[in-house]
């Protein structure tokens, strides 16, 4: 892909999967927002292949359990919201706080987040990402908009799904640790019947021990307060060195590459595209490539968590192509099979020097190093 | 003069100029040189006490404090910008940064002085 892809066409009409009389659009695709106006225009000038966009609220209220660079406040969202709209572009709020530490069940805490859910209710924004069941089924009971289950409610089975759905749930993001398990994607789409969304490209570890305990710090970061004063993102820190000393674990996180996408759509046509604190070059890069289905640059460019990566690691994503195979029939038990292992080996080059005389050798050559 | 007398020459110096002109003791509490794998390079200036509203009220004077003290240390002053902390008006760092051709696609898609909620920028030399 050239740079002139990076820069995607303009957008000229309506979204898509709305103007089809059929509605015979491959997929919806659900985009990150980096929360201000001037990025919003950009964003959406820049592609008509974005069905909604997703941001963060103000983190007074709930918060989010990720990173996260704006905090818009409510007459900000509702212009973005009315903007998205003009545009055919449907508006999703992100509260996925995994840890509120019991504000929310306090009468002071429910009172607030009552008062901003209505509020944003009025604004007319389409759905509301939450993780805490909680919010889930105040949600559902209370207010039109659609409630949308966070990844950070880690659905990951056919019983936790159902659940979800009888709290009131519209749409479930499913937990990308299951996004190469498709016994059990296809047993949570047999299980419940609302909608069912798969975010592509988050590329935490799989089996990540941090999981719980990073997102339950960046919700207390991102959230009402008090916030920690923190050192260091120990949990950061720490996934970038496991990937660095054993870089099979960037071929072994959850990710789904955009030519795999077409494995998925008897599970959903809706994908999530993660990377709300990149900027909209980078995002737009990763619409069109899911657009498209189709990839040919570094697999790198595209995964969201481990961007800080980008200039150590160059994976060829097209030498990739049917790896999906092994995975859709991976028992997962890797010290017996290491097909992972021996793929890493053979695609991943490191990256050596910089600017332009950078230099790409195998990571083969350099060795057995877990 | 070796380069980390450069660097606190400059900081002391840059440090004084925004204090005088702003009537605040503001802290520059580090000036560091980076090299990133990219191939960008520069100068990050951490600050306390500076917020966006002195930016956007003396932004000609700070934008030109920034030129001289980053000329001074023989950087290209083409890309000048502030980090600010999201949500609010803190400015967390002043920055000047020689932009590989990946990162200048990143930053110069856009068109605004804020291509993201926590960057402002001061000046960006576009290229042909």
């Amino acid at each position: 892909m050239g740079f002139n892809n990076y820069f995607g066409p303009g957008r000229t009409n309506q979204n898509p999967y709305l103007k089809s009389p059929d509605n015979k659009v491959p997929m919806k695709l659900y985009v990150p927002h980096i929360g201000h106006f001037e990025g919003l225009e950009e964003l959406l000038a820049g592609s008509d292949n974005i069905y909604a966009v997703y941001m963060a609220g103000s983190p007074e209220y709930v918060g989010t359990g990720r990173t996260n660079l704006s905090a818009p406040k409510l007459e900000e969202i509702a212009q973005q919201t009315e903007y998205a709209h003009s545009k055919g572009v449907k508006m999703e709020i992100v509260l996925n706080s995994s840890c509120m530490g019991g504000q929310h069940l306090t009468p002071e805490g429910y009172r607030a987040i009552d008062w901003y859910f209505d509020k944003l209710n009025s604004i007319g924004i389409d759905s509301i990402t939450v993780a805490d069941p909680y919010l889930v089924e105040m949600l559902a009971k209370d207010y039109d908009m659609d409630v949308v289950v966070s990844v950070l409610s880690f659905v990951d089975t056919p019983q936790k799904a159902e659940f979800y759905e009888q709290l009131g749930a519209t749409t479930i993001v499913v937990d990308p640790a299951v996004n190469r398990h498709f016994d059990k994607l296809e047993a949570i789409r047999d299980t419940v019947s609302c909608k069912l969304k798969l975010l592509v490209n988050e590329a935490c570890l799989y089996q990540c021990p941090f999981r719980y305990a990073h997102f339950n710090f960046f919700s207390h970061a991102n959230g009402p307060g008090p916030k920690p004063n923190v050192l260091d993102d120990y949990y950061y820190y720490k996934c970038l060195s496991l990937r660095i000393k054993d870089p099979q674990q960037i071929i072994k996180s959850p990710w789904i590459r955009p030519e795999d996408l077409k494995e998925y759509k008897h599970i959903t046509d809706t994908f999530k595209i993660g990377g709300r604190t990149h900027f909209v070059n980078w995002i737009l890069n990763n619409v069109e490539a899911y657009a498209n289905e189709r990839y040919d640059g570094n697999l790198m460019d595209l995964l969201d968590s481990i961007k800080d990566l980008k200039d150590t690691f160059y994976i060829p994503n097209r030498e990739l192509d049917g790896a999906i195979e092994q995975w859709k029939k991976c028992d997962k038990v890797c010290h017996k099979c290491g097909y992972c292992k021996r793929l890493a080996e053979k695609v991943i080059y490191t990256y050596s020097g910089s600017g332009e005389e950078i230099r790409k050798i195998p990571l083969g050559s350099i060795g057995d190093r877990t | 003069m070796s380069m980390t007398q450069e660097l606190l020459k400059a900081r002391t110096s840059l440090e004084n100029n925004l204090r005088e002109l702003l009537g605040v003791p503001v802290f520059l509490i580090e000036m560091d040189a980076f090299a990133l794998p990219c191939g960008c390079g520069g100068v990050t200036i951490n600050t306390r006490g500076l917020q966006l509203d002195d930016l956007e009220v003396f932004e000609e004077h700070i934008l030109k404090y920034l030129t001289d003290t980053v000329t001074s240390l023989d950087i290209e002053p083409s890309f000048l910008f502030a980090r600010l902390i999201p949500g609010t008006s803190e400015i967390a760092s002043i920055n000047a940064r020689v932009l590989c051709n990946s990162c200048y696609m990143d930053f110069g898609r856009g068109s605004g002085k804020q291509p993201r909620p926590d960057i402002y920028i001061m000046r960006f030399d576009r290229r042909e």
